[in-house]
């Protein structure tokens, strides 16, 4: 141990020594192998980003991965039953969807059929529905009406805090509290596509909602990011109750049914829920359990993604390691004369390979710390100019993979460029050199 | 009655008996060493003279355990080494030998004092940086340029740097000194110099063998063989065909 020990630290010292005495030799072999490295860097750290922007993006509106997500049909006592068991649960929270028109009283909405606020014109018209004989639009509220300053959205009632299971993104103002007793205006916290809709149209704020006794006047405390195309608004379930009987919530004309979304650990509430629904005369195969593996989805085409740019980026590697390597051969070239007289004092051929690959695997590990500190920097400076442009890469830090990328690219490197002078170097004849 | 111990005298740092080489290189083999003996003790100085050829650098190089012999047979200090293993012949030649070449080789990059610590770097065994130190200016000292350590080669004298060279050969206080042509490329009077410098350390029981050309520097030496036709023998004897 020792003896390794002391052949380590001899390597290390003479390794130093040679890269002081061939700075500018040192340097070239850094400059070709640091592109090499910060390819490696980057793609690395490129992949382990993309990867949480897209998770993060996903799991806004499939949920977080681990979630358990159950639906309920909205047939028979299904609806008020979910909502009787998940109430003051913390560990589940059901989800209703409702179609509610926010503006003029008694007009047309702009976007009718709650399309994108965008795209009026293109995506919008009465709702239709299709039988065997074809399809045709729904008689509803709106049929007949005349053309006003309204904009139909999907309303989301919620039992508790949904942000555990989707983790929304605060836009503006605050987010649904759910400790406090029901206001008589329902809260809303609107998605950002609503939020633009309202900031286009300045209506007046009558809710309509299918299914209400009476049409309420909403309060917008929040805006948040949901990852939603379409404009939505989120609403206590019990506020909406109010105005409207607990059966509607599940109307299938308005979106029907429900969605609970469990923690993974919530196994009590899936069991009692599950049996409630069936003695409230649900059919059991009509009740859908599933758990978002979004991660394991993905992973197959990101990590496809990945080695494929991996496999561009070690391209780049190789042609730095072949500066190293030519550097190195003739470095080696260069101190025959070295290396015999090394040999001459004892020093085993071992330890004259570990001197020269000491030297190339510290001259990678240079590189490699250049090429993560530049990739550092670069991200910092792509978070200050362009962060605001992807609020899904909000708070991003440089990830650990693309460092321990970077340092292996940099000791592979320094293996794959120092391997041969190594070997030539510890072949010198000793006699052949050292003649007078 | 009284017993008077029996002295048994301690065996030659150097014994070859019947040593051949034999170069072989494009053209027809050529056989360098015929069959040289050659007895080296403690503090025995020994000059070898040749012609340019001769076979003088390869024997010292078999020495120096740089080569091996392709017949007879190599004792160390009483151990067979005939046949030792490259990684076995590394160790001795740091442990046993201290080598001084004719063009001194030092490293242009290195002080003196990390010219003469390179014979302690060499990965048999570790010293510590503070003793590693004392020992190489110790050997300066040795050799009279103590006040040089700190110096690089190209701002030396000749003579200063095969110093050098003899000081880092002379760091690990070896067993043996090998000299090859080492006054080479000096002149005479700085020739005289290092020759001395070799000589003294014989003083304190190191065995010397001394590659020259010259021979006033051969005749400082305890004794002088001559190599030709691939035999030592003592200068002067002739070879009678």
């Amino acid at each position: 141990m020792i003896r390794l020990s002391g052949r380590l630290r001899a390597s290390l010292i003479i390794g130093g020594q040679g890269i002081r005495a061939r700075k500018l030799r040192t340097f070239l072999s850094m400059v070709s192998l640091f592109l090499g490295v910060l390819a490696v860097v980057v793609v690395q750290a490129g992949a382990e980003i993309a990867n949480r922007a897209m998770l993060a993006d996903v799991e806004l509106y499939q949920g977080k991965d681990g979630t358990r997500q159950m639906y309920v049909p909205p047939e028979g006592q299904a609806v008020p039953v979910a909502l009787e068991v998940l109430e003051g649960r913390t560990d589940a929270v059901a989800m209703t969807t409702s179609r509610a028109i926010i503006g003029e009283p008694g007009v047309k909405p702009i976007n009718e059929g709650g399309g994108p606020i965008d795209q009026v014109g293109d995506y919008t018209g009465p709702r239709m529905t299709c039988d065997q004989s074809g399809c045709y639009p729904v008689q509803d509220a709106n049929s007949g009406a005349p053309s006003g300053q309204a904009v139909e959205l999907q309303l989301v009632g919620l039992t508790g805090d949904v942000r555990q299971f989707r983790p929304f993104r605060p836009s503006q103002g605050r987010w649904l509290d759910f400790g406090g007793e029901p206001s008589l205006a329902p809260r809303l916290v609107l998605n950002e596509q609503a939020a633009k809709a309202f900031t286009r149209y300045h209506v007046p704020a009558e809710m309509r909602v299918d299914g209400a006794t009476a049409n309420p006047t909403p309060q917008i405390i929040g805006v948040v990011d949901d990852g939603g195309y379409q404009p939505a608004a989120y609403v206590r379930a019990d506020e909406l109750m109010n105005w409207m009987p607990v059966a509607e919530l599940g109307d299938s004309s308005s979106g029907g049914g429900l969605q609970v979304l469990m923690t993974p650990t919530a196994v009590e509430v899936e069991h009692v829920l599950r049996a409630r629904l069936v003695a409230a005369g649900t059919p059991e195969e009509q009740i859908h359990v599933n758990t978002v593996e979004t991660l394991k989805r993905m992973s197959t085409e990101l990590a496809l993604m990945r080695w494929i740019f991996l496999g561009m980026a070690a391209l780049v590697l190789l042609i730095g390691v072949a500066g190293i390597l030519n550097v190195g051969l003739a470095t080696v070239g260069e101190r025959i004369e070295e290396f015999a007289l090394r040999r001459a004092v004892g020093t085993p051929r071992l330890l004259l390979a570990g001197i020269v690959l000491a030297e190339t695997l510290l001259t990678g590990l240079l590189t490699a710390a250049l090429a993560i500190g530049a990739g550092v920097v670069g991200l910092q400076l792509a978070m200050t100019v362009f962060g605001s442009r992807f609020p899904a890469l909000e708070g991003t830090a440089f990830p650990w993979q693309a460092g321990v990328a970077g340092v292996i690219a940099g000791l592979v490197a320094g293996v794959l460029g120092g391997l041969v002078p190594a070997l030539r170097a510890a072949r010198i004849p000793i006699s052949t050199v050292m003649r007078a | 009655m009284t017993t008077t111990p029996l002295l048994v005298p301690p065996p030659p740092l150097i014994h070859l008996t019947g040593v051949t080489k034999t170069l072989k290189g494009q053209d027809e083999p050529r056989t360098i060493l015929a069959g040289v003996d050659l007895t080296v003790r403690a503090g025995d100085s020994v000059a070898i003279l040749g012609r340019s050829g001769s076979g003088k650098s390869t024997l010292l190089s078999l020495i120096g355990l740089f080569d091996r012999p392709d017949g007879g047979q190599y004792l160390l200090g009483g151990r067979d080494i005939t046949r030792i293993p490259e990684r076995k012949a590394a160790a001795l030649r740091s442990a046993e030998f201290g080598f001084v070449f004719q063009r001194f080789f030092l490293l242009k990059h290195l002080t003196a004092a990390q010219n003469v610590a390179m014979a302690l770097v060499n990965g048999q065994g570790w010293l510590p940086r503070r003793k590693r130190k004392a020992k190489v200016l110790a050997a300066l000292d040795r050799v009279g340029i103590g006040h040089l350590a700190k110096h690089k080669p190209p701002r030396l004298s000749g003579g200063e740097q095969q110093r050098v060279a003899i000081a880092r050969a002379l760091v690990r206080e070896p067993r043996i000194l090998l000299a090859d042509e080492p006054t080479g490329a000096l002149d005479t009077e700085t020739g005289n110099l290092v020759v001395e410098v070799l000589r003294q350390a014989t003083e304190v029981g190191c065995g010397l063998v001394l590659v020259t050309h010259d021979h006033d520097h051969a005749a400082k030496m305890g004794r002088v063989l001559h190599l030709s036709d691939g035999l030592l023998r003592p200068a002067g004897q002739r070879v009678i065909a």
